[in-house]
């Protein structure tokens, strides 16, 4: 099953908690909108303290990628393919995806999110090619 | 404040010492720190008493106190220590000069001791399956995506170093066969017996594409040390004179949180906080990079010497890759590097290796020397904000 992601922690909350109802959510401060990624709780634009989490569309671009063949983590068999993801409508907002196999990608192909049930944890993105 | 100038060549490397560098020592990291403190005190020619220092890497297992009781030190007058991990032996002397000029200690010796391959392996990352992240780590965005080492992250930089500017792997397998031809010189070297050609790397097998086994560093059990004095006792003591010119830490405006995935996050995953740290350096030492006779420029993996050749003004962005291509990192080209073999070839001893054989080059020493080498650059400068130095004669 892997690791499974720490849903609680004060800051990244929400992301999961948008997840978890299938939706791809992004920090923003609540006073003055800028974007707060990684998710903070603290605006250094403006020095508010509030979050505000803004739903957007699960799509992006492929930003770089590799193909890991030597087997490290016992919970990811080689060869997947790590992507690096730039949200389309947040491209200063990158994500990681992980493709089982070695599928065709290159820098600038589009990817989608789907939120499928999971059994063994939390709901989190599941990148796949568009 | 004193005028950076003033601060030149005030302090100096008056000994060094390192243990062997093999897969598995058999020893404690104690016995590690204590057997490379040892050399570098006879190097010196000082008595392990002298010290009134001690400053290590915040990953090193061995305390300054589990030190100054192995080696009979009577007093320790002051102690610190820096990091994170890897970018920390530049700045360990840093902290050394500062206690030196502000007369907290005369004597500092700085270490670095690990087990890194017998031991605790950093190659190997996360291997948790348990809940990850919080606590400002965001190790949650990366590690159940299956990002969990360090060469997987490089990677991604390397893809997107080739995406942006054509680099191309035989790029990368030139700087693994300039750390391979150095270590085959250096019979301390862990890869000496061992050589390498750009057929050979090409036919490694791929660990995290594009890179492959020899883009990759060593796992090494060892530990080195080196003495830090005033100028002046420097001068009364056994060895060439080797002086910091210059030491520099430096961070980025967006350095990211964490220790090491958030930097995928920074606006150019194509450079590193090197950046900074050369221009604060070049700055303090009043020199450029034309001035540099030659480098020890940190290798984690090969991809981490291409962009610092770029961060350090040695080539222009995006040229790093037919900038070695035309040998100018060979011994006979314009910034011969990693003279000992590096992390790549001679061992890992997390940044500190290349501090020692820094000092060999300005000595004359190296067994790889450049003829007549006075300046030689030595950083520490991966991921995260890093540090580095530049020795001289005075």
């Amino acid at each position: 099953m892997g690791p499974q992601p720490v849903v609680d922690d004060p800051d990244t909350a929400g992301f999961f908690a948008a997840a978890a109802e299938g939706r791809l959510a992004v920090c923003h401060c609540a006073s003055c909108d800028a974007v707060l990624h990684p998710p903070v709780g603290y605006c250094r634009t403006c020095g508010g303290f509030g979050q505000r989490w803004q739903d957007v569309a699960p799509r992006g671009r492929i930003y770089s990628y590799s193909v890991v063949t030597h087997q490290v983590h016992p919970d990811f068999p080689t060869p997947y393919t790590l992507l690096l993801i730039e949200l389309d409508e947040r491209p200063e907002v990158r994500l990681v995806g992980r493709l089982d196999g070695r599928p065709e990608v290159h820098v600038g192909r589009p990817v989608v999110a789907d939120f499928p049930p999971a059994a063994d944890g939390p709901r989190r993105p599941t990148w796949r090619l568009a | 404040m004193l005028a950076e100038a003033a601060l030149r060549d005030r302090c100096a490397v008056a000994g060094i010492g390192a243990t062997d560098f093999s897969r598995n020592s058999g020893r404690s990291d104690l016995t590690l720190a204590v057997q490379a403190a040892l050399a570098a005190c006879a190097d010196a020619g000082i008595a392990p008493a002298q010290i009134d220092g001690i400053v290590r890497s915040d990953m090193d297992t061995v305390r300054p106190n589990d030190l100054a009781h192995a080696l009979g030190i009577p007093e320790l007058t002051f102690w610190g220590e820096t990091g994170p991990g890897g970018t920390a032996p530049p700045a360990m002397l840093g902290l050394a000069v500062g206690a030196i000029l502000s007369g907290q200690a005369r004597t500092v010796l700085c270490f670095r001791e690990l087990n890194g391959r017998s031991g605790r392996r950093y190659g190997l990352g996360a291997g948790t399956t348990d809940s990850v992240g919080g606590a400002g780590t965001y190790d949650e965005f990366f590690l159940p995506q299956g990002l969990t080492t360090p060469g997987q992250i490089f990677a991604l930089m390397a893809q997107r170093h080739a995406y942006e500017f054509g680099t191309r792997p035989e790029h990368l397998g030139r700087i693994a066969l300039a750390c391979r031809a150095r270590a085959n010189a250096n019979p301390a070297a862990q890869m000496h017996d061992r050589t390498l050609t750009m057929a050979d790397y090409l036919a490694s097998r791929p660990i995290a594409e594009p890179l492959r086994l020899f883009d990759f560093c060593l796992e090494t059990d060892g530990a080195a040390a080196v003495i830090v004095t005033s100028t002046e006792q420097a001068r009364d003591l056994r060895q060439p004179l080797v002086t910091i010119r210059a030491v520099a830490q430096a961070s980025i405006p967006d350095p990211q949180p964490g220790v090491q995935f958030p930097v995928l996050l920074r606006e150019s995953i194509t450079s590193l906080p090197g950046q900074a740290v050369a221009r604060t350096l070049y700055r303090r030492a009043g020199l450029g990079p034309e001035d540099i006779d030659v480098a020890q420029l940190y290798d984690c993996f090969t991809i981490t010497v291409l962009m610092q050749l770029e961060d350090w003004g040695f080539c222009k962005k995006g040229e790093g890759g037919p900038f070695v291509e035309s040998g100018a990192i060979d011994l006979d080209g314009t910034i011969p590097i990693n003279t000992g073999g590096g992390h790549l070839s001679e061992g890992y001893i997390h940044g500190m290796n290349h501090v020692l054989e820094g000092v060999r080059q300005v000595r004359g020493t190296s067994t790889s020397q450049v003829p007549g080498a006075e300046t030689c650059l030595v950083t520490a400068t991966p991921l995260p904000p890093g540090s580095a130095v530049i020795f001289g004669r005075g």
